[in-house]
């Protein structure tokens, strides 16, 4: 089942290098994107019957953790391959890119695919493999436009994560370390399933330290504040859909692997310590990006620093612990998931219509691009935090949590940053969305694609805030047991 | 047992040796002698691994340290090589910071580590002399990063800390499980794969690879 799941994106990336049309290029992507999502999703609810999947000697497996990684995934990565023929589409038309570096862009994403299931499944610490190998592919992916800024961002970022990953690795070590004392030196030492078992008995100081590494180091990739600075070039200058891709689902791979050690590390240490430690960096994060949010000028690095705030509430949810802190988390991961790539691909639609990322030379989208106008108005509502859209549901849950569990000035700190960050950002998407069109934009929208790719995400943020399914809520309970 | 290893004389030298060299890359202003010093010390660093191997007669850890060998010692010092030569930039490491003060801020860093890692005292058992040494390769390597100009010099100073955790994960548990061990040494040659890309878009973009001009975004 893995295997089939994980072998998919793999194929279709090489069939993808085979094809010698747009059009053939077009259909091979979709239909593997498709596979994808089928496979993934079945995946999801053999975990969901039957608990845990394990395949290859006990290399990959799938808990309810892995498999929630898995859906969120698959979803968005289907999602952005529809928007990419829209998008991506309209770039080759406007000979922006030519035909090789369409395949190319094909090829790569399908590979980045892969890597961001790998991060899922992989049954052990080599979650560290699978991350490195996400910003290798993604920073191929961020050059496939040559402009100066684009090299720029893709430098910073392979460097700034690859040094993030070493200390990281250094975490992992340590935790071997730690582990290989109790269960002797065997591959089996770095499995989670074999270190949750004895993660009570592992040497509390080894794992302190191990944490500490780990944070910093997914952290960086996570995009948690200080190490966030990569974050807003990256996401701004990668060609939209991967920019989702890396907003909505990448960072929470990284938090993924953050999560993994978080649930190792606590029953060793004690709540306590990895606790403040998340809480921290979460209020850090919220806190450093209300200056860039409510000052930025750009669109797209403002849709950046928002995912910087919204890591930071994911770490919070999880520092402030108990059973709605975590379940808020989670459902946040994927909540975020979902809204921030409908706003990114909103911002590519209107990239593609005004050639500008600039605040201040946009307004009037509601005008001239009805559809993703009021949908981007949604996304930037919902983004935000307002009722009745899902990221409400999920901030509330957090902060009920931070109060119920006594954290009352982080829980005040939150509310307050939040509130800051609603209203700056509310009042750039006010700027774009109303007023009249400037001269020479033409009504009308780019391309169906992009708009039915905005449709799918619309209906999961309008969804999960009036109703959660209870399939969907036993799913999320189950992670919240594995990371207890 | 390990005490026995780690501790012993052929150790103690192979491990100061390493320090040396990460020295050499510290005190060469030409990019040709730090290419050079980094394959030394990878190559130090397979002998590190050799001898554990032929120490606790463990097959995988040979495998280790013949990858080490051809992919860190000759390999990656190979691909360094062919990017100085392809994109023809001046062979001297531009250096924020003069070559004697960065020494001197060197020594300092493997004093900081030696007495970070006393201090710690959770690897009692094993020796902390090599211990120690990764923490210094790390820092050195972050330190590198950072003091020098060059996009090539940041490359280095990666998997010079690299390097530095791939001593500290062999001192302290032999080293990883084979698989995890042979995704790090996937990802590394990747990695240096797609920065030699990187450094070539650079230099063709902006006709340099010096980091200078890479202060476009900001805020």
């Amino acid at each position: 089942m893995i295997e089939y799941m994980l072998f998919s994106p793999i194929l279709t990336s090489f069939l993808c290098f085979l094809t010698k049309t747009r059009r053939q290029v077009e259909i091979v992507s979709l239909s593997g994107s498709i596979a994808t999502l089928v496979l993934g999703l079945a995946l999801v609810a053999d975990v969901y019957r039957n608990g845990m999947v394990v395949a290859w000697q006990n290399a990959l497996f799938a808990d309810a953790f892995g498999a929630f990684i898995v859906l969120v995934v698959s979803i968005v990565g289907f999602v952005a391959s529809i928007y990419s023929m829209g998008y991506m589409g309209h770039e080759l038309e406007h000979e922006i890119i030519d035909l090789v570096r369409l395949r190319m862009y094909y090829v790569l994403f399908h590979i980045f695919m892969f890597t961001m299931l790998l991060v899922g499944v992989t049954n052990n610490l080599g979650l560290w493999i699978a991350i490195e190998m996400t910003t290798l592919v993604s920073a191929l992916l961020m050059i496939l436009y040559s402009r100066k800024s684009s090299v720029e961002a893709a430098w910073k970022y392979m460097i700034i994560c690859t040094v993030g990953i070493t200390f990281a690795l250094f975490g992992t070590i340590l935790t071997y370390y730690g582990a290989v004392k109790i269960l002797g030196e065997n591959g089996d030492a770095l499995n989670w399933t074999s270190l949750a078992a004895v993660a009570d008995q592992l040497d509390p100081t080894i794992m302190k330290l191990a944490f500490i590494f780990i944070l910093i180091g997914y952290g960086t990739k996570a995009g948690l504040a200080p190490m966030h600075t990569w974050l807003p070039d990256a996401h701004s200058e990668a060609p939209t859909p991967v920019s989702a891709l890396l907003s909505g689902v990448l960072l929470n791979c990284a938090m993924y692997g953050i999560i993994r050690f978080y649930s190792i590390a606590t029953k060793s240490t004690g709540a306590a310590f990895s606790s403040n430690l998340l809480i921290i960096f979460g209020l850090l994060s919220l806190g450093i990006a209300v200056p860039f949010i409510i000052l930025q000028e750009d669109y797209k690095r403002l849709l950046a620093y928002s995912s910087v705030e919204h890591m930071g509430i994911v770490a919070l949810g999880l520092g402030f612990g108990g059973v709605f802190g975590v379940f808020g988390a989670i459902l946040h991961m994927f909540n975020h998931a979902m809204t921030k790539s409908l706003m990114f691909f909103g911002a590519g639609n209107i990239l593609l219509k005004h050639e500008t990322k600039e605040i201040d030379r946009v307004s009037g989208l509601v005008k001239s691009m009805p559809a993703t106008g009021t949908m981007f108005v949604i996304g930037g509502l919902a983004i935000t935090g307002s009722p009745p859209f899902s990221i409400f549901i999920s901030e509330f849950t957090i902060l009920a949590a931070g109060f119920s569990q006594g954290y009352i000035i982080p829980a005040v700190l939150f509310l307050l940053f939040i509130i800051m960050i609603f209203a700056g950002f509310f009042y750039h998407v006010s700027r774009i969305a109303f007023g009249s069109p400037g001269t020479g934009i033409t009504a009308g929208e780019v391309s169906r694609w992009t708009l039915c790719s905005m449709a799918i995400l619309l209906v999961f943020v309008l969804l999960l805030g009036f109703y959660i399914p209870p399939q969907f809520y036993d799913m999320i309970m189950k992670v919240v047991e594995v990371v207890r | 047992m390990s005490e026995l290893i780690l501790g012993s004389r052929m150790m103690q030298l192979i491990i100061a040796l390493i320090l040396v060299s990460t020295f050499l890359i510290l005190g060469s202003t030409r990019l040709y002698s730090c290419v050079r010093a980094f394959g030394i010390q990878s190559f130090l660093l397979a002998c590190v691994a050799g001898i554990v191997a032929f120490s606790t007669g463990k097959f995988d850890i040979y495998i280790v340290a013949l990858l080490t060998l051809v992919i860190k010692a000759a390999l990656i010092p190979y691909i360094f090589i062919y990017i100085i030569r392809e994109i023809k930039v001046k062979r001297e490491v531009e250096l924020y910071v003069s070559v004697p003060s960065s020494i001197m801020i060197g020594g300092v860093l493997v004093v900081i580590s030696y007495y970070l890692i006393r201090s710690i005292n959770i690897m009692s058992e094993l020796s902390s002399l090599s211990l120690s040494a990764s923490m210094s390769l790390v820092s050195i390597g972050l330190f590198i990063m950072i003091s020098r100009k060059k996009a090539i010099m940041q490359m280095l100073g990666i998997l010079i800390m690299e390097n530095g955790l791939f001593l500290g994960a062999i001192s302290l548990t032999y080293g990883m499980p084979l698989l995890v061990e042979l995704g790090i040494f996937f990802d590394v040659l990747i990695g240096v794969l797609i920065m030699g890309i990187l450094v070539f878009r650079i230099n063709r973009t902006f006709e340099s690879i010096d980091t200078d001009m890479l202060k476009t975004l900001i805020g």
